[in-house]
């Protein structure tokens, strides 16, 4: 058949959004999933870790599906390892949420009263830079649509430079939380201590996660 | 039955099959698109395509045809009154058209089961080539025109990545790219669609006016070709404008829009496509029809009209016979040329068609498109380019030459033996 079609490829831009979505339905999880820790809902704990780990693995489903798709001989508008660096950040986002699960499904202890608020504080704001990841990924169609110029691109980029900011609030809420943890343990099992800093750490490589992604999709959009 | 009469049958069935071929396979390629965007149902499709293929054909197609027939070869080389091969000259220029035709129609349809995705253009001359080096020798080539053609085939698709992603960036620059693109497509697209009106009815009419009064003066075909494209203008402003709003999803709005413009880029295409590759069947079979009925083959007298009419009809059968299916095929299959970009594409492949059989180069309208879509895809238009397919395509560019040539070189040979 001497016709055309065959010179096309799938485009990975719709693909790359269905996964950002999929990441982002395992974070959605993140503060249901603390507070049934913090209010000692073991069996709701249970539940949403399961579920987690459920929605983790749809989005490694999609990201494979995506890499299949781009052989080595493809021509993309973007750079080929720029999208497949974002991908693999991405996706590292629902590991990270996926950690934090199976960590606080090993030792369900009751939490000091004092710790809690902080902590809800901190896992908001760690939702916060994940949901505005969310809204500067799922512009990527539209992006390819404006073949990546004008305004659309200084839209991303100011959401981008946006989820720059909510992590570093991110972070400055993680100080806070680890040096009140810290200034509890003296009066707490060490092995409670030992699990929180690390559970702390996690969530905040989420938004780590989130924040590098982000700074992947604007090297993807910018290069060129 | 005399000897030349079987082998006029054969190079007219020949011909026909090439003919058929072309409309069978190839229109595809101008229409596939709007039909898978929706914009047009398949049977408006064929309906269109067969309008500007035949218009096309029978229309500009003689400047190509005119190459194929007496361009590549030296015919005075197969003159009665030549010293090379004395009075069985025309006859056995006669049995060359005929293999050619024969050859080129063969490997054809041997590539397409194959799904190799050659050019017609390319199967015929290198098929002529190859009848021409055993027949007299290599001084019966025309080499300057063969180099001429061939430095075509490699320019004529990087012009149409030119032409195309000039087009593109236009689009992407002047709509996608701003604040409004719906805005901006209501205040462009009757331009656009008014400039591509403008070059299609340039070349069309330039021919319908020729017949009416001779060498028009070229105001008068500007003149016309301007109150046209401007009805055409007027027509889409009309119809965009009617009922208008500002829609909600912006490039929804200028993808539907674009959808509609595509039809006359694609009727473009089809025009062009007519204009260049009616040559491919009928070039060879105008000689053997003006040998069999002139005793040789005059390089001063023009290809008669109704043969171009002929080639027009065979392509038109092949797409009502089997181009639609194929037209279905390939409009279900390519849904990543969106709108704004195969209007680009078909735009830039349609414009160096165009130009190319203007000046009687026998292009090939399938890599023209080719090119034309790598220009939209390095213009960053396109979300996956199969480089690999591209390679295919060049590959089989650079075989069909020596297996269309050697093909016709054995049908020759079987051809004198049974027939001179």
């Amino acid at each position: 058949m001497r016709t055309i079609h065959q010179l096309f490829g799938t485009s990975p831009f719709g693909p790359l959004v269905e996964h950002t979505k999929r990441v982002h339905a395992t974070v959605e999880l993140v503060r249901p999933l603390l507070d049934a820790y913090l209010d000692e809902q073991w069996d709701r704990l249970e539940e949403l870790y399961e579920e987690i780990s459920k929605r983790e693995h749809k989005a490694d489903v999609q990201k494979n599906e995506i890499r299949d798709h781009l052989p080595k001989f493809l021509f993309l508008p973007v750079d080929r390892g720029d999208l497949l660096s974002y991908l693999k950040e991405q996706d590292a986002i629902a590991d990270a949420t996926e950690d934090l699960a199976v960590m606080l499904t090993f030792r369900p202890r009751p939490t000091p009263e004092t710790l809690k608020p902080m902590i809800r504080d901190f896992a908001d704001q760690v939702i916060r830079t994940s949901e505005l990841l969310v809204e500067a990924g799922s512009e990527l169609v539209d992006l390819f649509e404006a073949s990546f110029g004008g305004p659309e691109v200084d839209r991303v980029l100011e959401m981008v430079a946006e989820v720059n900011q909510q992590e570093w609030e991110a972070d400055k809420r993680q100080r806070k939380v680890t040096r009140a943890l810290l200034d509890e343990a003296d009066g707490l099992d060490p092995v409670a201590v030992f699990l929180w800093m690390r559970t702390l750490n996690v969530l905040g490589r989420i938004a780590n996660h989130a924040e590098n992604t982000g700074d992947l999709l604007r090297m993807m959009v910018h290069r060129r | 039955m005399s000897a030349s009469t079987v082998a006029l049958l054969i190079g007219l069935v020949s011909a026909a099959y090439m003919a058929w071929n072309i409309g069978a396979n190839d229109v595809a390629n101008a229409m596939g698109t709007s039909v898978g965007s929706g914009a047009l149902s398949l049977a408006a499709a064929v309906v269109l395509a067969g309008i500007f293929e035949f218009a096309g054909a029978s229309l500009v197609g003689t400047h190509v045809t005119e190459t194929i027939r007496t361009g590549i070869l030296d015919t005075s080389a197969f003159a009665a009154d030549s010293p090379i091969l004395g009075p069985e000259g025309p006859r056995i220029l006669l049995l060359g058209m005929v293999s050619a035709l024969l050859a080129a129609g063969l490997w054809l349809q041997l590539a397409t089961s194959l799904g190799l995705p050659v050019s017609t253009t390319h199967s015929i001359v290198g098929a002529l080539v190859g009848f021409a080096l055993v027949s007299v020798g290599s001084h019966s080539v025309r080499w300057g025109v063969v180099a001429k053609v061939s430095a075509s085939w490699v320019l004529s698709p990087i012009l149409g990545a030119m032409v195309a992603a000039g087009m593109f960036l236009f689009v992407s620059h002047g709509i996608l790219r701003r604040e409004d693109p719906a805005g901006a497509t209501r205040r462009l697209g009757p331009h656009l669609v008014g400039a591509v009106a403008f070059l299609l009815v340039l070349s069309f009419i330039y021919k319908v006016l020729g017949h009416i009064i001779t060498s028009p003066p070229w105001w008068s075909v500007v003149g016309v070709a301007a109150v046209l494209a401007g009805l055409a203008f007027l027509m889409t402003k009309a119809l965009i404008e009617r009922g208008w709003q500002q829609p909600e999803q912006p490039f929804a709005y200028v993808e539907r829009v674009f959808g509609r413009l595509q039809i006359v880029t694609a009727c473009y295409v089809a025009f062009a496509h007519g204009a260049n590759d009616v040559a491919n069947a009928v070039g060879p079979a105008a000689a053997v029809v003006q040998i069999h009925s002139l005793g040789s083959l005059p390089p001063n007298v023009p290809v008669p009209e109704w043969i171009l009419v002929a080639g027009g009809i065979g392509i038109v059968v092949g797409l009502a016979t089997w181009g639609y299916k194929v037209i279905a095929t390939v409009g279900g299959a390519i849904t990543e040329l969106t709108p704004t970009r195969g209007f680009s594409a078909e735009f830039g492949a349609a414009t160096t068609v165009l130009v190319a059989s203007r000046m009687g180069l026998p292009v090939s309208t399938t890599h023209c498109l080719v090119g034309a879509v790598i220009g939209v895809g390095l213009a960053r238009g396109l979300a996956a380019i199969n480089l690999r397919m591209v390679g295919r395509i060049v590959n089989s560019w650079i075989v069909t030459l020596p297996v269309a040539g050697a093909l016709a070189v054995g049908l020759f040979e079987v051809l004198r033996y049974f027939l001179a």
